[in-house]
């Protein structure tokens, strides 16, 4: 690429009101707030007190007192290690199948992704109905149809927080067919057709051949659904909202926490201190799988 | 390709039998929704539901504007995803350009700034944004609800790997001929980068549509409220009327289907690009 020895004083003019207001709002919006978050987490910074102090530590320390503050780390936890997994897995599965010259190709992509384009709220309410109890829920309806006992999925904790990220996994599954047939498209046909000729059977061709080739697809991949799943919120709080509820404390995460903490008590820096941990583990986590990938690929 | 695929008949079945039942699986929840929201309520809170409305109705859908301003949520919802994709398309292009095509001292320190947020979610810097937005004035107001939205390093980033692709040539061709930046980015940047600030512009529609948290804290009035939020306490208030939740549903899901199917290759390819977040 060849580029401008010295800008103009038009280059110049154009660069300063495009760049100034742009970098500005960055600075504002985007990493000034990550910066006070981490601050924060060290206040007892409340919005209806204005005295504010330093805590060294106290905010951690009483983090692991906090038994919902216990419940929420390890049900999203929970939902990294279930999540993470099950998108992957299926979106391999879907976006390999895809890609064995199926006709309707488009059609079967676009109702994969359909899910992951259409809002998260109306999603969880219509699943949430699926899930009542009783036989008005869908769910519940077919089970009994195959003659299998009713499950209270909204009413037995472990299964309504299972529930829950299932919404999560159908909601973001397309997200990952794409991404995977993307790089699928993108390995050249004669590497497959090579091993073909050497007698290599469809599914060598695929772990020997696709896997390791899509390896820096699938590393991004992981990247974004673990980061997807500690963040998750609206599917929790819808799920967890309503009269016919009975485990909206037991099914809480990370960031329902920070909401309550946050936005329901005003305690904002203790709000601040489960914001930092999020963002300690999920980095944990990210990097964590960089260096796995890197391993097994060394 | 034109080779054949080499699959035994079984094979065949068993491939076209697992794409189609998974891919019924994916979408069920949106026919079962589509259906129930033309039923009577009757047909709605049954032991033996059935698939098809026995008789179809539109009575949930008019009966919401009289429950709930929807008019209302609907045209907030419109309002800021539509400032948000106007900020958000014209502000990627022009950045992009400038990092594409412009060498000067720090430029790679700006790109780093304004890319190094693009993992961190909304979520974890909310109460510092929260603040600010109330040090401003701007709870309850649609600045407040706005601004966040009006910047987005994926979209820039996409921009910037487009425009890099356009010629020197062209760009220098029409400042030899006198034409001030402005120009040069009205007349030959613009026009050769459609295609991917209308990637961008969808798949920031969508995205902002979605988007529920930030609503959730900062608009605390009904009038203020967006589609997701309004959807949201309307089914809070209502527990019991599924017919009229599901109608309501169905509304909030439409433009994003309508807008999904009409440009699906471009969202698809926007979205395997940016992931749809800021």
């Amino acid at each position: 690429m060849r580029t401008v020895e010295r800008l103009t004083r038009s280059q110049l003019g154009f660069l300063w009101s495009i760049m100034m207001p742009v970098i500005a709002l960055f600075i504002i919006i985007r990493v000034l707030p990550v910066l006070v978050v981490l601050l924060m987490s060290f206040t007892n910074y409340n919005m209806n007190r204005p005295l504010v102090r330093f805590l060294p530590y106290q905010n951690f320390t009483r983090l692991f007192g906090d038994p919902n503050f216990v419940t929420a780390f390890v049900n999203s936890t929970e939902f990294v290690l279930v999540a993470v997994p099950v998108e992957i897995v299926l979106g391999l599965a879907f976006a390999i199948y895809l890609n064995r010259k199926v006709r309707f190709e488009s059609l079967f992509e676009t109702l994969y992704f359909l899910p992951y384009i259409v809002p998260m709220v109306p999603a969880a309410i219509i699943w949430k109905w699926i899930y009542a109890p009783g036989t008005y829920g869908l769910a519940n309806y077919l089970l009994d149809l195959m003659g299998l006992p009713r499950v209270g999925w909204m009413s037995t904790p472990q299964i309504s927080l299972l529930a829950v990220i299932g919404i999560h996994v159908w909601k973001q599954l397309g997200f990952f067919v794409i991404i995977f047939l993307v790089g699928l498209k993108n390995i050249p046909a004669s590497y497959r057709e090579a091993a073909l000729v050497d007698g290599a059977t469809r599914w060598q061709v695929t772990r020997r051949v696709e896997i390791p080739l899509l390896k820096p697809v699938i590393l991004f991949g992981v990247v974004m659904a673990t980061i997807w799943a500690w963040s998750a919120f609206t599917e929790v709080y819808i799920m967890s909202q309503g009269t016919d509820i009975s485990t909206g404390a037991e099914i809480q995460v990370m960031v329902t926490r920070i909401y309550a903490e946050g936005f329901l008590y005003f305690n904002m820096g203790y709000a601040s201190a489960i914001s930092f941990v999020l963002f300690v583990v999920s980095l944990l986590f990210v990097g964590l799988q960089f260096r796995l990938f890197r391993e097994r690929s060394a | 390709m034109g080779r054949k695929s080499g699959r035994t008949l079984p094979e065949q079945v068993g491939l076209y039998l697992f794409l189609g039942i998974t891919s019924l699986i994916m979408v069920a929840p949106f026919l079962w929704v589509f259906l129930t929201s033309f039923k009577r309520s009757t047909e709605i809170v049954t032991e033996t539901p059935q698939l098809l409305p026995l008789v179809w109705t539109l009575e949930n859908y008019l009966k919401l504007p009289k429950v709930a301003p929807f008019v209302r949520f609907f045209l907030n919802s419109i309002l800021v995803s539509g400032v948000s994709t106007l900020f958000i398309a014209f502000g990627s292009a022009a950045c992009g350009y400038v990092f594409a095509k412009y060498r000067f001292r720090g430029r790679n320190f700006l790109f780093f700034l304004v890319i190094s947020t693009i993992l961190i979610p909304l979520q974890t810097y909310i109460v510092p944004l929260y603040l600010l937005t109330w040090k401003l004035g701007w709870i309850n107001t649609y600045q407040g609800l706005i601004f966040p939205l009006i910047i987005m390093s994926s979209g820039i980033f996409f921009l910037r790997q487009n425009i890099m692709s356009i010629p020197d040539e062209l760009i220098d061709a029409a400042r030899v001929d006198g034409a001030s930046e402005w120009r040069v980015f009205h007349s030959v940047i613009l026009p050769l980068s459609l295609s991917p600030i209308a990637a961008i512009s969808i798949v920031n529609w969508v995205y902002t549509w979605s988007l529920f948290i930030w609503p959730l804290i900062v608009a605390n009035s009904t009038e203020k409220f967006t589609m997701e939020l309004g959807l949201m306490y309307f089914q809070r208030e209502y527990a019991v009327d599924y017919g009229g939740i599901m109608a309501a549903c169905v509304i909030t899901l439409l433009p994003v289907l309508v807008v999904f199917l009409m440009f699906r290759t471009r969202i698809i390819e926007g979205v395997a690009f940016t992931g749809m977040k800021h």
